[in-house]
Order: structure tokens, then C-alpha cells, then sequence
């Protein structure tokens, strides 16, 4: 059994009646248990796998409609709802959670016949970009396991690369798909805000961040996306995309398009190796018939400061309700007072969150609003419009997806301000809620360099036929694991 | 000079569904913690689904209150922490980016007085915390979130009010001009809460809170008012502060939690666009708006001669000029205004007896019509409306079955005349002297026959008689 | 600058005990140091916006209740009441 077909490949097979889904499912079980121990990608395996994907066979062999997944085993970052199953956000305080309701993304992949192989491991509520926040552990990068696999949905992107699973859903708020995607080099999409329901996600930055599939080939994320994009009534902030279908004419090409090289994200800190990779995309799209020029964005200087600002703030507000009243961990109530109980119950918290929510206590509080929180709020209007701006003229925006190389775990843990530089080509998208993928471009000595394609609110399509472009110049080495 | 600011909080009772999930919005009759969800109970991944209808019947609100209303409204976050908060944030209203509150300023008369209004919010009920224990010792905290989540519109004033009399008619006109456009039942149990900011010349402002009723307002204010009075004769200044309402003790006292404590830092609701309120719905809304009290009052006045002091009673209070609205015609309207502010509202005083009593309009229109041609005495009618309100049975039914119907048969009512002539020798050579008098002896045959003889052919017969 | 205090202040605030103190404060105190660099940015002008949708695209007013007991799933309190700490009023 080949594992490591592409999703769109996968359904094909099962369609054809060439391979089983239930058989696809057990081996890729059989994957997750000899590879994980060195991986850590996954928090909790779904036992009853098999039985779902048998109960699809049954209903291929006899010819019963069948959902456009035929099985196809997904793994979901744990900071999504799946009815009746433990949701963690990999933070101790959530331990014993089980959702009582499914996220929007997981009702549509149900409606598939997706099939859900597992929860995987992240930055502690999404607060990270290298996993090692996670209190359960970090994961490790499948290219060399010394490596971070970048963050927060390292699981996701780790689950993908070493073919534990052929898709997996995570959720970008400042990078949080696209950076593990470049790290692992695998396909990464933050989609325009809004294009995707976050109705069951559990909130880090609601007003910036996306669910994101993560794929092997950029098709497979088009096919993602045909599938869980679109309005969604218990989100008010989706989009309606008219059953946009972005798998057809993703061979296009962008012949005549105009790509902006977005300067401040090429500049000061960035890897020489991933500077030659980028110069290597360019040309690389410049003989596919694509026009790229320098284009500056003053903006984002001031990004990733805005980035955390808005994001502290928000976080702080949205874990506010994790006071272990109504659902949480085991600590009675018995004898404390109100304050003192919920502020002892916190203390699970790991140190990263506890961080970030004494910034988000103090950046929009009254004395300091106007200094920080509303700058920042300033600097992400002002951004947009920059970035708008530069649409008008231009079809899509290029820049590396993270400026250096996947690092070792430990490296930069202690250094909370050098790991927010890492997130400085990746934020832009979130603020002005652009959609954004990673494409894997090149391994350079073991690990891998990403590229990364923006392109106008609701252009997805657009970015996608870029990136598949982009995609068929490279051939890369399969992962080493 | 006393100054006086409040801030009502009017429940949206009329509404099917909470402000953003689909529960129900008057939770009073669920069993404890049965009307929740995972969006009212702040569950990881929910997100808010604003109700349209709510930002609707807030707007109608502001409209009613003169107040200005935005094209866009924004929803803010208010963080801070209680149990009866499921997200341990509220959402709510604020104008901090614009206008962006559902209403904006805005003015009443209260008599003479013009009280004006600062703002209209759209926010977010919480739930409910109920202690359980025998001493303050050993109190439990215990909380139902059935109410998180219902519709809550706070309108806040400016500090206009001079005294408590003035609160109290503020608040009677607000609670039925809010029932007269149907977007609250303000007589509900917690429907409308009430805290008040009071001041006197030369001190700071004091807020008070946990008024549990109408009838508490007016003397927590008057206690207020009265403290700080106290406390100015003596010299000693009085602090800006939140003090609580002691309903037991009827005072209020000083809320221990230290203002600089709390920072709400407010920031913007992400997961609610801005909703733009165009012209044109603004316009929709505007033409469905129920006629105000005043103009309805008016209107009873000039087009069926009714008196103003009985025009206001009918119009100010829903549950009759609906009654009204729906009974009269153009000939029996006087009747049937004077039927429900003389016999009816004697018989549905409280609110239990408005909800069990079975009168319609066609009970109403009935009733005037029988009275106007004869068939029933004003006396029978006020018989058969109170069987009404407890049965709800037809008009013609009771009659039949309380033998309540005019005796309208002459030689019937000319034997029972012919027994009063003789009973009263005096009264009928006083009759006979001074006709005004023979009302008397009118209303004789009337006992004799229980109020049910034909009035009009009584006298018309007794005159006769007597000659 | 921010001070050691302002930062134990806003962890009460944000009701949070912090026991690692010094290694705690002095990262929290970095992080917010660099967001000075959003002084020079020069947005003091700017206004603040937001995605916008019409009045139509909200939920119409129904009544749907949830369809299974949530207060079983949670921590209650004698099957009815969630139990919350002692109020300190
Ligand atoms: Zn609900």
C-alpha cells in the first residue's frame, strides 16, 4: 500500500475500487504507530478509524452515493471541535474537554466521508510557531527530528509530510499553517478571511485567523477547499464564495501576471539560503511568462509589533472563559473565593499563554490603549491599504514564507522577541486578511526553504493556479523518515 | 442641585430567540440551566449569531426616544470576570469608533421636564447567581445561565432628573411606552433594571446598583440623596463610588470591589461584522412602529369624544387600548372606554388576573352594543363581564345562563310598577309634585327586578301611571 | 517603560498567579519593549474599520433549542447548577 498518493489520487483508487479505504486506513494507522514515538504529531488517534472507512467500502461496492473524500484519512489540529471527542488546544487547562458540537469544517468533511485519523499537536492554543509550547510535548521536524517542524501547527504539517495522513486541517493566525508548511516543506493555505466558517474553532485571534488545509500537492488544497469554504451561518464573518470550484483551471498558468517582490520581507535577517531560493522562484515564475518587480510595503516594519499587540489582546479576552467553572480540570471550588480559586485554576496555563495574556491584560488597558492597542489597530488599517494599493497594480505578491531555516528545538525557546522576527513575511496576510500559501521549493543541506504566494481578498483562485505553477518547476527528495 | 442619571436595562421579552443563539429569549418558565447552548455558554469554538429582529426592535426603541440611529452599528468586548459571565466578557455597545451604538442622542418629556437621553446599547443579558446556605458562613455560589444571553437594551440619560418623583413618572412612561411598541413586557420579574447615579451641588457622582424594583428606585435615590445630604452638612466629602441597594435593610452601601480594580478594556467584537442599518430599512421600520401613546391618546380624545383623564388611562396601558383597539366602532367607543376603565379594571388589578382573564374585543363589542340597544342594564353588564373574564363564555350564553337580559315585556314591568306605586304612597306624591324625584321610584321596579327592566320603558310607563 | 509593578498588576487583573517571577517578568518586560517601535510608525491619523455586512444577513429570530442536555456535559452541581466559588462582596 502506497501512502504517499496525493488526496486527489487517493479518491480515485477507492472510486476505481483499486485499493480500500479501510485498507489505506488500517496501514496508515500502522504508519502513525511506528513513526510518532519520534514524531509527535498526534495527541489522540481515532480507534474507530477502520470501522468508518469499512463502512465506505461497503458503500462504494455497492454503488451507494459516496462523499468526495471515499474515506481519506484527515488529521485536525486539536484546536478544533470534533463532536464527542477531547479538544486540547495542547493546554493542560482543556485536558479533559470534549466537545459537545461539531466546528463547521468537520460537519462538511463528515458530509464527505472524510475520515478523521487524529488530533494533532500545536503551540498551546496556537500560541507559537515552532510546537514547542505544546504541553504535551513538542513534535519533532520529520527532516531531521533535532529540528523544530516550525508552528503552531506543527502536528498538522508534520502528520502530512511523513504520510501519517494524506490532508490536515490547521488554523493560521499569524503564520500558523504556512510556516510549519515551509518547515516540513508541504503545501500550506491561509485562505481570505472569512472563506472558511471558524465556527468550532477555538479562538487565539479571532479577528485575523483562518482554518488552512495542509497538503502534499497544491491541488489537494484546492480540493480542500472546494469542500470546506463558504458562508456559513453560524459565522458571521464568512464569506460567500458561490460554490467557487478552485480545482478547475489550476493549470491556467500565469502567463502576463504581475508579481510584486515584497521588499521588507527579502531584506535585514534574512537566511542567504533562503534568499537564493527566493531569487530562484522569481526566476523561475519569470520564465512561466510572469512579470515580477520590486514592490515596498513601509507598513511592514511595524507588523509584527501590531501583529502581537492585536493578537495579546485579543487572546486575552478569548481565554478569559477558561476559569474551570463550567468545564475544565479537577479542582473543587470548595473553600476558595471566586478570584483566588479562578486565578489559581489559571496557573495551568503554560508560560507562553500566561505571557501573552499579561500582555493582552495591559497593551488595551486604560492607561496604555492609545499607546499600543490602538496604534496597532492603526498600523493594521494603514497596512490594508498599502497593501491594496500595491493589488491594484499588481496580481499577487511574492516573498519567502519564514526569512531563515527550520532551527533546533531549544534554540530560541528562552528568546520570546528573536522568535516574533520569524513571523515577520507571515503576518501581513492575517492582518489584512489576504489569503496566503506556502509552496515547498527546495532542500538546502537537509532542510527545507518555502515560498510564499499572496495574492487580493477573495483571489483565490487566482493564487492557487500561481502556486500549482510554481509547484511544477520543482521536483523535491522525498522526506527521510 | 440634586442630579440624577440612570441606566435602564429593558430586556427584549418579545423576542423568540436570545441575542445570539437560538435559545429562548424569555427564559422564566425552563427548569434550571435547560434554555443553554454551547454559543450562550461561551464554549470553546462558539461564535456570537446576531439576531436580526433584535437590532430591529432596539432601533424601533431608539426611534420611540427620539434618539439618533447609525448607519452601522459595532459590537465592543467588556472583559472582566464573574461567574454569571459564561465568556467572562459581555458584548455590548460602545461609540468609541463613531457612532456606532444602536442609538444615539435622544430626548422624552416627562411632564414639563425634558429628559434627555446619551445613548441606546444593544448588549447581552448574563446569567443568574443564587446563594444556597443557612449562613453567610457557609454560602454557596451556585449559577443559572438560562438567562445569558437574553437581549438586553440599555438606555443610559443624562443626569437630568431633579428628584426621585420625577424617576418614578420617567420610568412609568418608559415602561409603557416600551410595552406600547411590543418589544418588552416590562412587568416581567428582572425584564427592567434600573441603577441610578446621584449627586448633590458640590459632591462627587455616586452609582447605585442591584435595584430590585421600581417601587425600590424611588427610595434608594431618596435614601441616597438623604445620605449625601447628611454627609455634606457635616463637612465630610462624598467620594465617587458604586454602592449597592440593601433591600433588606433599605440603604445602600458601599460596594467593597475597588473601582481601580476594574479596566474593561474595551476593544472591538471580531466576530460580528459591522451591520449596516440602510435608509431603507431604517424607513421599513419607522412605518411599522405601533402609534405612541400620546398621539393615540389624542386620538381618542378628538374622534370619540372620550375625556382625557379616561383617554390616558386607555392609552398608556397596552393590554386595554389593545382591548380598545380591537372592540370599537364608532358609535360604541365611548361605551366601551368607559366599560374597561370602570368595570374591567377593577376586576384585572394584578398581573396574574390579566393573564388568566378570558376577555377578547368581541366580549367588549358585545357588551357596549347590548348595553346601547337595550338588552342588558349597565348593571347586568358589569355581571356578565365578570363572568366573562372567568369564563370567557359568549355574551349571549351568559345572559341566557345568568338570566341577566332586560325585561322588556310591558305588562311584566307595568305589575311590578303597579307593586311599587303601592308600596310607596309618599314617594309617588312626591313624584308627582317634582318629576325629577321619580328617579327614585325607577330605581325600585330596577331591585325589584334585579337592574333587568328596560330603563327607558320603566320611566315611559312610570310616568304614565303616576300621570 | 514598564515597570515590575504594572506587570504583577495586570497578571491580577488578568487573574493569573505567576509563581517564576523574575525569569517571567523580564520577558514579559521585552516583549512589550518592542512594541515601542510601533511609535514611530506614524498612524496617528489612520481610522479604525471593520468588514461590514447588511442588516439582512443576520439570523432571523427563531427558537431552536439545543438538541441534547448541555448542563450533563459540563460540571455540575447536583445535575442542575454550575458551582461557582465563594463571591467575595
Ligand atoms: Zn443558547
Amino acid at each position: 500500500m502506497n501512502l504517499k498518493i496525493s488526496a486527489l489520487e487517493f479518491v480515485q483508487e477507492v472510486k476505481n475500487g483499486n485499493i480500500s479505504a479501510e485498507d489505506f486506513v488500517a496501514k496508515t494507522l500502522e504508519r502513525i504507530q511506528s513513526v510518532d514515538d519520534k514524531l509527535h504529531a498526534f495527541l489522540s488517534v481515532n480507534e474507530e478509524a477502520v470501522v468508518k472507512a469499512r463502512e465506505i467500502d461497503k458503500k462504494v461496492k455497492s454503488g451507494d452515493k459516496v462523499g468526495a473524500c471515499f474515506g481519506m484519512p484527515i488529521s485536525i489540529k486539536d484546536n478544533m471541535c470534533i463532536k464527542d471527542s477531547k479538544t486540547t488546544c495542547a493546554s493542560k487547562m482543556l485536558e479533559n474537554f470534549v466537545a459537545p458540537y461539531d466546528a463547521t469544517v468537520i460537519t462538511k468533511l463528515k458530509e464527505q466521508d472524510a475520515i478523521f485519523i487524529g488530533k494533532v499537536n500545536l503551540d498551546e492554543f496556537a500560541m507559537g510557531l515552532t510546537t514547542e509550547f505544546s504541553a504535551f510535548g513538542p513534535s519533532k521536524n520529520p527532516w531531521n527530528t533535532d529540528y523544530v517542524p516550525g508552528g503552531s501547527s506543527g502536528g498538522s504539517a508534520v502528520s502530512v509530510s511523513s504520510f501519517e495522513c494524506i490532508t490536515s486541517l490547521g488554523s493560521d493566525t499569524g503564520g500558523s499553517v504556512r510556516n510549519p508548511a515551509s518547515f516540513c516543506s508541504i503545501v500550506g493555505y491561509k485562505p481570505t478571511y472569512g472563506l472558511i466558517s471558524r465556527y468550532g474553532l477555538i479562538s487565539y485571534s479571532n479577528s485575523i485567523e483562518q482554518i488552512g488545509p495542509l497538503t502534499r500537492t497544491v491541488k489537494d488544497t484546492a480540493f480542500m477547499l472546494n469542500i470546506i469554504s463558504g458562508l456559513d451561518v453560524n459565522d458571521n464573518t464568512t464569506r460567500d464564495n458561490k460554490n467557487e470550484d478552485y480545482l478547475s483551471e489550476i493549470d491556467s498558468g500565469i502567463d502576463g501576471k504581475k508579481i510584486g517582490i515584497i521588499q521588507e520581507m527579502v531584506g535585514d535577517g534574512i537566511d542567504p539560503a533562503v534568499l537564493s531560493a527566493t531569487k530562484d522562484a522569481i526566476a523561475k515564475l519569470e520564465s512561466l511568462g510572469a512579470v515580477c518587480e520590486e514592490v515596498s510595503l513601509d507598513m511592514v516594519k511595524y507588523s509584527v509589533a501590531a501583529y502581537y499587540t492585536i493578537t495579546a489582546t485579543e487572546a486575552g479576552s478569548n481565554l478569559a472563559r477558561y476559569d474551570n467553572l463550567r468545564y475544565g480540570y479537577d479542582f473543587s471550588v470548595e473553600g476558595y473565593e471566586f478570584n483566588s480559586y479562578i486565578s489559581k485554576a489559571r496557573k495551568n496555563f503554560g508560560p507562553e499563554v500566561i505571557r501573552r495574556m499579561i500582555i493582552g491584560g495591559f497593551v488595551p488597558s486604560a492607561g496604555q490603549a492609545g499607546k499600543y492597542f490602538l496604534k496597532a489597530m492603526k498600523v493594521k488599517s494603514k497596512l490594508t491599504k498599502e497593501v491594496d494599493e500595491v493589488f491594484k497594480k499588481y496580481d499577487l505578491l511574492i516573498a519567502p514564507t519564514v526569512p531563515i531555516l527550520p532551527f533546533k528545538i531549544g534554540e530560541k525557546i528562552d528568546d520570546p522577541v528573536s522568535l516574533f522576527q520569524i513571523d515577520i513575511n507571515t503576518v501581513t496576510a492575517n492582518l489584512t486578511g489576504k489569503p496566503a500559501i506556502s509552496v515547498p521549493f527546495v532542500i538546502s543541506n537537509g532542510l527545507p526553504i518555502g515560498i510564499q504566494l499572496l495574492a487580493d481578498t477573495m483571489q483565490d483562485k487566482l493564487l492557487l493556479q500561481a502556486a500549482y505553477a510554481l509547484e511544477q518547476t520543482v521536483t523535491l527528495p522525498e522526506v527521510p523518515i | 442641585m440634586t442630579k440624577i442619571g440612570l441606566e435602564i436595562h429593558c430586556q427584549l421579552t418579545n423576542l423568540e430567540s436570545k441575542l445570539f443563539c437560538s435559545c429562548k429569549a424569555n427564559y422564566r418558565d425552563f427548569k434550571i440551566n435547560e434554555n443553554i447552548c454551547p454559543i450562550c455558554m461561551g464554549l470553546p469554538g462558539t461564535l456570537p449569531r446576531l439576531n436580526q429582529e433584535a437590532v430591529k426592535k432596539a432601533t424601533i426603541i431608539a426611534m420611540a426616544l427620539n434618539c439618533t440611529t447609525p448607519d452601522k452599528i459595532a459590537f465592543f468586548r467588556k472583559n472582566y470576570f464573574y461567574p454569571d459571565l459564561p465568556k467572562n466578557f459581555q458584548i455590548t455597545q460602545l461609540n468609541i469608533y463613531g457612532d456606532t451604538s444602536i442609538g444615539g442622542t435622544g430626548s422624552i418629556m416627562v411632564g414639563e421636564k425634558k429628559i434627555n437621553i446619551t445613548r441606546i446599547q444593544l448588549e447581552e443579558d448574563p446569567g443568574r447567581l443564587i446563594y444556597e446556605g443557612s449562613s453567610s458562613k457557609n454560602l454557596i455560589t451556585l449559577v443559572d445561565y438560562n438567562r445569558a444571553g437574553t437581549p438586553l437594551v440599555e438606555i443610559v440619560t443624562e443626569p437630568d432628573f431633579e428628584g426621585p418623583k420625577q424617576v418614578r413618572d420617567f420610568v412609568n412612561i418608559l415602561s409603557d411606552l416600551l410595552e406600547n411598541l411590543g418589544v418588552s413586557d416590562p412587568g416581567l420579574d428582572g425584564a427592567m433594571r434600573i441603577d441610578a447615579n446621584v449627586s448633590i451641588e458640590g459632591g462627587k457622582k455616586v452609582e447605585i446598583k442591584n435595584i430590585g424594583s421600581f417601587h425600590d428606585l424611588e427610595k434608594a435615590i431618596h435614601f441616597e440623596i438623604t445620605r449625601q445630604e447628611s454627609l455634606h452638612s457635616r463637612d465630610i466629602s462624598i467620594i465617587q463610588e458604586t454602592r449597592h441597594w440593601d433591600d433588606k435593610r433599605k440603604i445602600t452601601v458601599s460596594s467593597r470591589s475597588k473601582e481601580e480594580d476594574l479596566d474593561y478594556r474595551y476593544f472591538l467584537e471580531g466576530d460580528i461584522p459591522w451591520v449596516r442599518i440602510d435608509p431603507k430599512t431604517k424607513a421599513e421600520l419607522k412605518l411599522k412602529m405601533p402609534e405612541s401613546i400620546s398621539t393615540k391618546k389624542e386620538r381618542y380624545v378628538s374622534k370619540f369624544n372620550i375625556t382625557p383623564q379616561v383617554a390616558t388611562v386607555l392609552s398608556s396601558d397596552k393590554f386595554y387600548s389593545d382591548l380598545f383597539e380591537k372592540s370599537h366602532t364608532e358609535s360604541n367607543a365611548k361605551e366601551i372606554a368607559n366599560i374597561i376603565t370602570t368595570d374591567l379594571m377593577g376586576l384585572v388589578d394584578t398581573r396574574e388576573k390579566r393573564e388568566e382573564s378570558k376577555i377578547t374585543g368581541t366580549h367588549l363589542k358585545d357588551l357596549a352594543d347590548s348595553i346601547q340597544s337595550g338588552k342588558i342594564s349597565r348593571i347586568s353588564a358589569k355581571n356578565a363581564l365578570y363572568e366573562i373574564v372567568k369564563t370567557g363564555k359568549d355574551l349571549s350564553k351568559v345572559i341566557l345562563e345568568l338570566d341577566l337580559g332586560n325585561v322588556s315585556d310591558e305588562s311584566t314591568i307595568l305589575k311590578i310598577i303597579q307593586e311599587v306605586i303601592s308600596d310607596e304612597p309618599q314617594a309617588v306624591e312626591q313624584a308627582k309634585s317634582n318629576p325629577q324625584t321619580i328617579n327614585y321610584l325607577v330605581g325600585k321596579v330596577m331591585q325589584k327586578t334585579k337592574g333587568k327592566a328596560d330603563p327607558k320603558l320603566t320611566l315611559d310607563l312610570l310616568k304614565k301611571q303616576i300621570g | 517603560m514598564v515597570t515590575e509593578e504594572e506587570i504583577e498588576h495586570v497578571a491580577k487583573l488578568m487573574r493569573i498567579e505567576i509563581d517564576d517571577h523574575k525569569e517571567f517578568v523580564d520577558k514579559v518586560h521585552a516583549m512589550i519593549d518592542y512594541f515601542d517601535v510601533l511609535d514611530s510608525a506614524g498612524v496617528e491619523s489612520e481610522e479604525i474599520s471593520m468588514h461590514e455586512i447588511p442588516i439582512s444577513d443576520l439570523r432571523d429570530d427563531k427558537f431552536i433549542p439545543f438538541n441534547e442536555k448541555l448542563i450533563d456535559t459540563l460540571n455540575n452541581y447536583k445535575g442542575t447548577y454550575i458551582r461557582a466559588p465563594k463571591m467575595s462582596t
